[in-house]
């Protein structure tokens, strides 16, 4: 994970190496999957649970399954703009939890300032990831892990290890849950609108151009007088910030939060999403808007599984095969690459 | 690479490690005397065993620059797999030393399926193991399932960590032969030798003629055997099957290897280090729970010591043209 740009010997033995793995080279199909690719995985499983269970997407099955990928598709989208810097963010669910418990804590005295407060702050949070990566030339796998254990403890000890329930001005956010635009909660079209707002970014703003810079040569970025530090911290911050509005959707959909409750185990379906989502674990290639497929799949995962007849508890067994085969296939190589 | 070198060789840092680790012990007996009692001591070393093992794979994996996040779903799955063969409250055959090669057969196996898609499909380590750590969770659940709880019904085996050897606990003992075994292999064998080349300069290694990618999946499947042999001891300790047995562990294990000087970019730590890393954590944790300190602030705690020691070791190596992902 840590290269240095100075000549090394890795430029000297580039030759040498070649013969270094079997299955090295680029798979020629990898332009096809980052096109096409999330949502013919998202049509396969929708295609496989109408199959098993008919009934299932004619009644409120729509509006189950959206909402459940709300607060996915948000932490995933966090996670691919951090992925799309070629850096990974293991803190970003832990962030989202903090954050639904100071909402669930916030909004009986402060309402809407409340959330707004805690919005602030949890990006502040993922600043602070960014800023070390960035500074302190840490590899982001290992400082992310880091804080993830701390934001852990932050939301046990805030909630005293209690479910906090919002006891007023509940419906200011429960709202967003319980109403819907063409069957589909409204958190899940917030998911959608954040989506094609980053979608933008990365596509019409040079600050878009500069995260993708560093996503492909981090070196040629520098180089290029990209300024990679800031950029780091932004990516990060923004990864802080989504993790607060699936916090949000967290809060919207139980009316309340607790350290252990819904959402304490967004980690790994949201790294998932991204990947599924077409977003490159080696940075550079992300479409936010491949990402709704990818988190809408992941959310269909348990109910696909139950539909086929394997148990509910095979849910994680399933994520991590997902994780390891979707990586397997979507990867990019360069022959001469070390990996770590 | 010498910049960092805080302390030169494995051996050499230990004396002053010693005297850290006296230091805490003497403080935290201030605040409270029972902590230096000899039964609180005999509890830190079991509580040390567990995290004692499973540091030897870390490290092996880590000194490659590598990561294995698998620890706490190998766990879970071989003691599942273990309390299961073994004579349990849900009955069924009691296999006896099967049920140990079992269960740790599944830690290598999940450890070598991470190595050989590491290595042939060149995808970064701690996402391989972020996803082998869910698999293993996975099967450890389904084992798991919705009937009675598996405690473990046999007297002998749920005391035999406690129980003392020549003074020690015997999990202490079991714990030490595995370190001893980590020393071994880093200092006096090949696979050891290729481990630190592969650390220390990869490209290197490969033009040198060392059998890399062999190298890479023996060291992942080490640590997945010696992840599921811990498993089978924390599910003796704990007296009882449970898919979240290794919860926590990895909070413990990553940290102590790398306040130790185990550089996670590779080639540098060492076994002896590593183990006195993991004395330092488990003293420390102990020390502020007798201290009256909430439990929950644990993970906090050592993530907090986790951030500091990886800023530590990075900060010489600071350049403004370094790339560090």
């Amino acid at each position: 994970m840590n290269n240095s740009v100075k000549p090394d010997a890795s430029a000297a033995v580039s030759p040498g190496s070649n013969s270094q793995s079997p299955v090295a080279g680029h798979f020629s199909h990898l332009a096809f999957w980052q096109a096409m690719g999330p949502f013919l995985v998202f049509a396969a499983t929708v295609l496989t649970v109408s199959l098993v269970n008919p009934a299932f997407l004619g009644g409120t099955g729509i509006a189950i399954v959206t909402g459940a990928a709300a607060s996915i598709l948000l932490v995933a989208l966090g996670q691919a703009m951090v992925l799309h810097i070629g850096s990974i963010d293991l803190s970003n669910a832990a962030i989202a939890l903090l954050g639904a418990i100071l909402m669930a804590m916030a909004l009986p005295t402060f309402g809407i300032a409340g959330l707004i407060a805690v919005l602030v702050a949890v990006t502040f949070f993922g600043a602070v990831n960014g800023a070390i990566v960035a500074y302190c030339q840490v590899p982001s796998f290992a400082l992310t892990l880091g804080m993830l254990g701390i934001f852990e403890a932050a939301a046990l000890v805030t909630s005293g290890s209690e479910t906090i329930y919002v006891t007023k001005n509940r419906e200011l956010v429960t709202v967003l849950y319980h109403y819907r635009l063409a069957g589909v909660p409204l958190t899940f079209w917030m998911g959608v609108v954040v989506a094609l707002l980053y979608w933008a970014l990365l596509r019409f703003t040079s600050v878009g151009q500069g995260l993708t810079a560093i996503g492909k040569n981090e070196a040629g970025a520098i180089f290029a007088a990209v300024r990679t530090g800031w950029l780091k911290v932004l990516a990060f911050a923004i990864s802080g910030f989504t993790a607060g509005l699936a916090g949000i959707t967290i809060v919207a959909q139980a009316g309340s939060a607790s350290a252990s409750g819904l959402g304490s185990d967004l980690l790994l379906p949201g790294i998932a999403a991204a990947l599924v989502g077409g977003t490159a674990i080696s940075g550079g290639l992300t479409n936010p808007v491949s990402v709704i497929f990818g988190a809408l799949t992941v959310a269909f995962v348990p109910i696909a599984v139950q539909a086929i007849g394997i148990s509910a508890q095979a849910q994680s067994l399933v994520y991590g095969i997902f994780i390891i085969v979707v990586v397997v296939l979507t990867t990019t190589r360069s022959r001469d690459e070390i990996i770590k | 690479m010498d910049k960092r070198k805080l302390l030169h060789g494995d051996w050499q840092g230990a004396t002053s490690w010693v005297v850290i680790l006296a230091l805490v012990i003497i403080v935290f007996s201030f605040i409270n005397p029972r902590f230096a009692s000899i039964e609180n001591l005999r509890n830190v070393l079991v509580q040390a065993s567990v995290p004692l093992m499973l540091v030897v794979g870390a490290t092996l994996v880590i000194l490659m620059g590598s990561i294995d996040l698998s620890v706490q779903g190998i766990m879970g799955a071989a003691g599942m797999v273990w309390i299961l063969m073994s004579p349990n409250a849900r009955g069924g055959i009691d296999y006896g030393a099967w049920a140990w090669v079992v269960a740790t057969g599944i830690g290598l196996i999940l450890g070598l399926l991470s190595g050989v898609i590491h290595t042939l499909f060149r995808v970064p380590s701690f996402v391989v193991t972020l996803g082998t750590w869910n698999v293993g969770v996975g099967l450890a659940t389904i084992l798991y399932g919705d009937s009675l709880l598996p405690s473990l019904t046999s007297e002998a085996l749920s005391q035999w960590p406690t129980r003392l050897t020549l003074g020690l606990p015997n999990s202490f003992w079991l714990a030490s032969i595995v370190v001893l075994a980590g020393i071994l292999l880093i200092g006096f064998t090949q696979l050891g030798r290729g481990i630190l080349a592969i650390g220390n300069n990869e490209p290197l290694a490969v033009v040198n003629g060392v059998p890399v990618i062999p190298i890479k999946i023996a060291a992942f499947g080490i640590a997945g055997l010696l992840s599921g042999f811990a498993g089978i001891l924390a599910t003796m300790q704990l007296g009882s099957g449970a898919p979240g047995v290794g919860a926590g562990q990895l909070f413990t294990v990553i940290p102590a290897a790398v306040i130790a000087g185990t550089a996670l970019s590779g080639g540098e730590g060492g076994m002896v280090r590593s183990a006195l890393g993991v004395f330092l954590l488990i003293l420390l944790n102990n020390g502020l729970v007798l201290a009256g300190v909430d439990p929950n602030y644990q993970s906090g705690v050592f993530g907090a010591i986790l951030v500091i020691a990886i800023v530590a070791v990075d900060w010489p190596q600071r350049d403004r043209l370094r790339v560090a992902k």
